[in-house]
């Protein structure tokens, strides 16, 4: 199946998923959201970081080598 | 010296003035305050940037004032902690979080260095705007053109010190939200190092992992003092000399107006030439995903232990495009979170290379000025963008990583507004930020830090 940056196509989805209530104004406004969200999303989805070896709980108060 | 007018007004020293003054028994800090609030009164109405006061309240934190380095001063809070008297609203109808009223650790900070809390700050309605158009309060203005936005989410702690209401005011920034509006209203704004500053009562003290609280006041002096009670330890001065600057050439520093580009690339001369140091220019990739990822992260500890069915009940009140872009964040996919992390460390083990080689990195901290109240909206070489959209791209590495950053006003556009260059140094070099922004002042013999907006020129009532 091909991927959707379609807000139709994801929107009532989630909203369903969850049962999240949504008027016609929240779904203007998720739409808006997902459009300006989305292929970023899927951009960063897409990054091949599996080099990176994760920082097990990383302290965000020094650099990752001191912490 | 008088305290509402004459040769020199108390009302319009500097935050580090009113401290010295009081100290010396110059002014008596039961005149300051009662003149902080007659000023309260007769500016705030223009502005929206106190929407709350409690006399009394301060009359009692004045009365027990400890002979700290800030005792009585008067100081702005965001309406973003809990004091003893009054919970949080976090400029929203309703938090998704339970709140209290309590001492929280901002709170706790001022009182002990004995400071007076004159007032709440209004914000961004939930935090999450860039601009301070949209609060329960109503919107906050900027002094410096009312119809303009003051920035967000901390508007009107910004908005009240820019406006000379008080010296000195205390925001938080999660994504840019003391940068913001420290830039929109020609002030300086520090964003410290993750966990140096106060926190504490914070309705997401225990998850978050972006935000901080943090100074906005007139120069990076005041940043010092204000910063060293809401970090717990002198902010000790230091020397910017040879500083090594880095330059990214990406769209935070391309995709700006032309203006802001100008002011900014004269500042960064001016403090290689100020600090005898030298400018180099840094690769930092993949900016683009470290705002995702902070704007992932925040959203997914904003949203922690909110039950999805909690979202079919919000308050009427609350402002449809939050109602909307709440539950579109319910929505979001865990596995765009896990990648998010993955952003991160890679973004935060790439800084700790790169600040092995300079010492700060520069870019503006917005890339248009402020944009006009009832359309938030930037126009840039690439287009016209929201400006929530344009901004959290300077803003959000610092949150994102940890590193501290400091907003510092450079310039004044062809329509009166302010312009700023941002700063970002190494965890824990928050000093060396200040330092570096008062060695800046001092290039631009301080004409930036000293401007004042149209409605702190008016002249003083006296009392």
């Amino acid at each position: 199946m091909e991927a959707s940056d379609r807000a139709e196509d994801f929107v009532p989805a989630g909203l369903a998923s969850f049962g999240i209530e949504a008027d016609e104004v929240d779904l203007a406004v998720m739409n808006a959201a997902h459009q300006m969200f989305w292929p970023g999303i899927r951009g960063l989805l897409s990054l091949d970081l599996s080099a990176v070896e994760p920082e097990r709980n990383p302290d965000m108060s020094r650099s990752p080598e001191a912490s | 010296m008088s305290v509402t007018g004459g040769v020199v007004s108390a009302l319009d020293l500097s935050l580090r003035g009113q401290a010295a003054a009081i100290a010396a028994g110059e002014v008596e800090a039961t005149e300051l305050l009662d003149a902080t609030l007659a000023r309260i009164e007769e500016r705030n109405p223009a502005i929206n940037a106190v929407v709350e006061t409690f006399p009394e309240r301060s009359r009692e934190m004045l009365a027990a004032a400890p002979d700290g380095p800030l005792r009585g001063v008067p100081i702005v809070v965001k309406d973003e902690w809990p004091l003893p008297w009054r919970a949080q609203r976090f400029g929203a109808a309703e938090l998704l979080a339970p709140t209290a009223p309590g001492e929280s650790g901002p709170y706790r900070a001022l009182r002990d260095a004995g400071a007076v809390i004159v007032g709440v700050g209004n914000m961004h309605e939930l935090g999450s705007g860039s601009t301070g158009n949209v609060s329960v309060y109503g919107a906050a203005r900027n002094p410096w053109d009312t119809e303009r936005c003051p920035g967000g989410s901390s508007s009107g702690p910004a908005a009240a010190t820019a406006a000379r209401l008080v010296a000195g005011a205390v925001g938080a920034d999660g994504l840019g939200s003391v940068r913001f509006p420290a830039a929109y209203c020609g002030l300086t704004g520090l964003k410290p190092t993750f966990g140096r500053s106060a926190m504490a009562g914070h309705h997401m003290a225990s998850t978050t992992t972006l935000i901080v609280s943090g100074p906005l006041c007139a120069d990076a002096a005041d940043c010092r003092l204000l910063g060293s009670a809401l970090f717990g330890e002198e902010l000790v001065s230091g020397d910017a000399a040879g500083l090594r600057i880095g330059v990214v050439r990406d769209a935070v520093s391309e995709d700006v107006a032309p203006e802001v580009r100008d002011a900014c690339e004269a500042a960064i001369e001016a403090l290689r030439t100020a600090t005898g140091g030298e400018v180099r220019e840094v690769e930092l990739a993949d900016l683009p995903a470290a705002t995702l990822a902070a704007i992932l992260a925040i959203n997914a500890e904003s949203l922690s232990g909110v039950a999805p069915e909690r979202l079919n009940d919000l308050h009427p009140e609350i402002s449809p495009i939050n109602r909307g872009f709440t539950k579109y964040r319910m929505l979001l996919p865990a596995a765009a979170v896990v990648q998010a992390g993955r952003v991160r460390t890679l973004m935060r083990r790439r800084l700790a290379a790169l600040f092995d080689d300079v010492d700060v990195i520069v870019w503006p901290t917005t890339p248009a000025v402020a944009p006009p109240l009832e359309a938030p909206m930037v126009e840039l070489p690439s287009g016209t963008h929201t400006a929530d959209q344009a901004n959290v791209r300077g803003a959000a590495l610092a949150n994102l990583t940890g590193i501290p950053a400091i907003s510092v006003p450079v310039g004044l556009s062809s329509d009166g507004l302010p312009i700023a260059l941002q700063l970002q140094a190494a965890w824990g070099r928050d000093e060396l930020l200040l330092d570096a922004a008062e060695a800046l002042e001092r290039a631009n013999e301080r004409r930036w830090v000293e401007s004042l907006p149209p409605l702190a020129r008016a002249e003083p009532t006296e009392a």
